[in-house]
């Protein structure tokens, strides 16, 4: 137990934030992306306490974390929390966003649909293509093919959500270009 | 070397393309743009999808946010009893194996006692508390108001009233089954039509207007058991309706701040499934509940009857429960100049209105 616990502390101080931060962009609520940090990382320690395999330890956080976060959103569409009469409690506060950014991409990403949330988000943190493929059961030779269109539906549904003012995605276009 | 395809540009602005993509790229001015535009596309999603926001100071190993397998969200009860570990000096996140090993205890041995509480609430619950509520009320005279808005079939059925807009008084007497009134009013106020019943007089009253002509049919009622009410037809749509909310996966649920305290607002994208030809068919379906008391605050479906596209929204202005009316309440109002049409009255009052309607028709023929 002291070794596995060990690796994941190690393990989370590498990837941590990573998850973190892709876990916000995938969930709506901060309380919902610390779940998800938590229970990728408690996964973790039991997949280390029985043996796993820590081969692409990276590619298995995000994995775990993607569908984590994905249920996570399917749970927050079903269930809110029971709340008595008298109780007048509000959701969880949003995320911090100083600049507006995180939120317009959200609202963006949630224009599309889940796979390529899943795909532009895992691309975000810098997961290669076969990790992704692991990540999100979908063929390797796929991942280019199906990130190229989730990136180009993204780029529309910032223009389509009142994207002024997003530099971000101020693209240059290109004569010719398809 | 033909040009390249995007998903080989998008390969290189991943880092994943060949040496002969890139060797392309780097000789073609065309798919050297494309590239830089697809390289530029991709480090804005990095920088705008890679937040800037690091765990918060305050994030704690929150065991009950650990349960395997567990289906729902923790409402600020659970919350409050919790069980939480964190960390004596900065309150950020340790893994240490004793922390791991204690929430692990938690979240096997803890968590499933504490849970044995309901401590969340799914949109199927709260469609089926809303729906016991719509017969909750037993005792007393029940005050009503809203407005009405029809489309399609149910409005087709009242063409007086172009725009579909109503607002409704009705007043229940749940102290004698099946006695109640009925009234609708135009956007000026004008009453445009009525229906009392009073089992215990045997009579019902129906007034409306039709091109300009107001008209009243005082008819009795059958003996015999009692055909379903008006009331209880219309409780009956919206326990229908409720239920086959119900019977969808893909309710969503969320609460909203109302005027007067929390509610929860439940849509259902599509209930029916399309192409099965269903009789009924609610193509859309949305419900505002009042948390207090589940009482519905408004109501809409839009579907399909016997194929015919129909719409329905309710929205509730008034409600009183143990209301104290006048002696005539229950009674429609009589208007000057209304054409009066008596007679014995059956089940349906629609049928009542063509039978008799056709019967004086023939008897001032006969007179003539």
């Amino acid at each position: 137990m002291q070794g596995s616990s060990e690796a994941v502390r190690e393990l989370f101080q590498a990837h941590g934030t990573a998850i973190y931060r892709f876990a916000t962009v995938l969930v709506r609520h901060r309380e919902d992306a610390e779940d998800v940090v938590q229970e990728t990382f408690v996964k973790l320690l039991r997949h280390l306490e029985a043996g796993g395999d820590m081969a692409n330890v990276r590619g298995w956080l995000f994995t775990v974390a993607a569908n984590a976060a994905r249920d996570r959103q399917r749970r927050r569409g079903r269930w809110i929390p029971w709340e008595p009469a008298h109780d007048i409690a509000v959701p969880p506060p949003a995320l911090d966003d100083e600049d507006g950014r995180v939120r317009r991409a959200r609202e963006a990403l949630r224009l599309l649909p889940d796979r390529d949330r899943q795909l532009l988000a895992l691309r975000a943190q810098g997961l290669s293509y076969r990790d992704i493929a692991s990540a999100t059961g979908i063929q390797m030779v796929s991942v280019g093919r199906l990130l190229a269109r989730a990136a180009d539906r993204w780029a529309a549904a910032v223009r389509t959500h009142g994207g002024s003012g997003y530099e971000l995605l101020a693209r240059r276009t290109t004569p010719g270009a398809r | 070397m033909n040009c390249l395809h995007d998903e080989q540009l998008q390969a290189l602005a991943d880092g994943e393309g060949t040496s002969a993509d890139r060797a392309h790229a780097e000789s073609c001015a065309a798919c050297g743009a494309r590239l830089r535009d697809r390289a530029a596309l991709m480090a804005s999603i990095e920088t705008a999808l890679n937040p800037p926001v690091d765990l918060p100071a305050s994030f704690r190993l929150k065991a009950d946010a650990a349960g395997e397998g567990a289906t729902r969200l923790r409402g600020p009860f659970q919350r409050s009893r919790s069980f939480r570990l964190e960390t004596e000096g900065t309150r950020r996140w340790i893994y240490s194996a004793a922390a791991i090993a204690a929430a692990l205890v938690a979240v096997l041995f803890v968590v499933p006692a504490v849970r044995k509480d309901a401590t969340t609430v799914s949109a199927s619950e709260i469609l089926a508390k809303s729906a016991s509520q719509l017969s909750a009320v037993t005792h007393g005279v029940e005050v009503l108001e809203y407005e009405l808005v029809l489309g399609g079939v149910p409005k087709d059925l009242m063409p007086d009233q172009v725009e579909g807009t109503y607002r409704i008084w009705q007043a229940i007497d749940h102290d004698v089954p099946g006695r109640f009134r009925f009234a609708s009013y135009t956007s000026d106020g004008r009453m445009f039509s009525s229906i009392a019943e009073d089992p215990i007089a045997r009579r019902r009253v129906a007034a409306f207007t039709s091109e300009g002509q107001d008209y009243r049919f005082d008819v009795t009622l059958p003996s015999g058991p009692r055909a379903m009410s008006l009331p209880e037809m219309q409780r009956l749509h919206m326990e229908a309706s409720i239920t086959m909310m119900q019977a969808s996966g893909n309710q969503l649920v969320e609460t909203i701040d109302g005027p007067n305290g929390k509610l929860y607002r439940i849509e259902v994208p599509r209930v029916a499934a399309p192409g099965a030809n269903p009789v009924w068919d609610l193509s859309e379906a949305r419900v505002l509940i009042d948390s207090r008391d589940y009482s519905i605050i408004e109501f809409a479906v839009q579907g399909s009857l016997l194929k015919s596209p129909y719409s329905l929204s309710y929205k509730q202005l008034r409600h009183v429960v143990g209301a104290s009316l006048p002696a005539d309440a229950f009674v429609v109002p009589t208007r000057p100049g209304e054409i009066v049409v008596t007679g014995e009255g059956s089940a349906v009052p629609t049928r009542d209105v063509v039978v008799l309607a056709l019967r004086a028709l023939a008897q001032a023929k006969q007179a003539r």
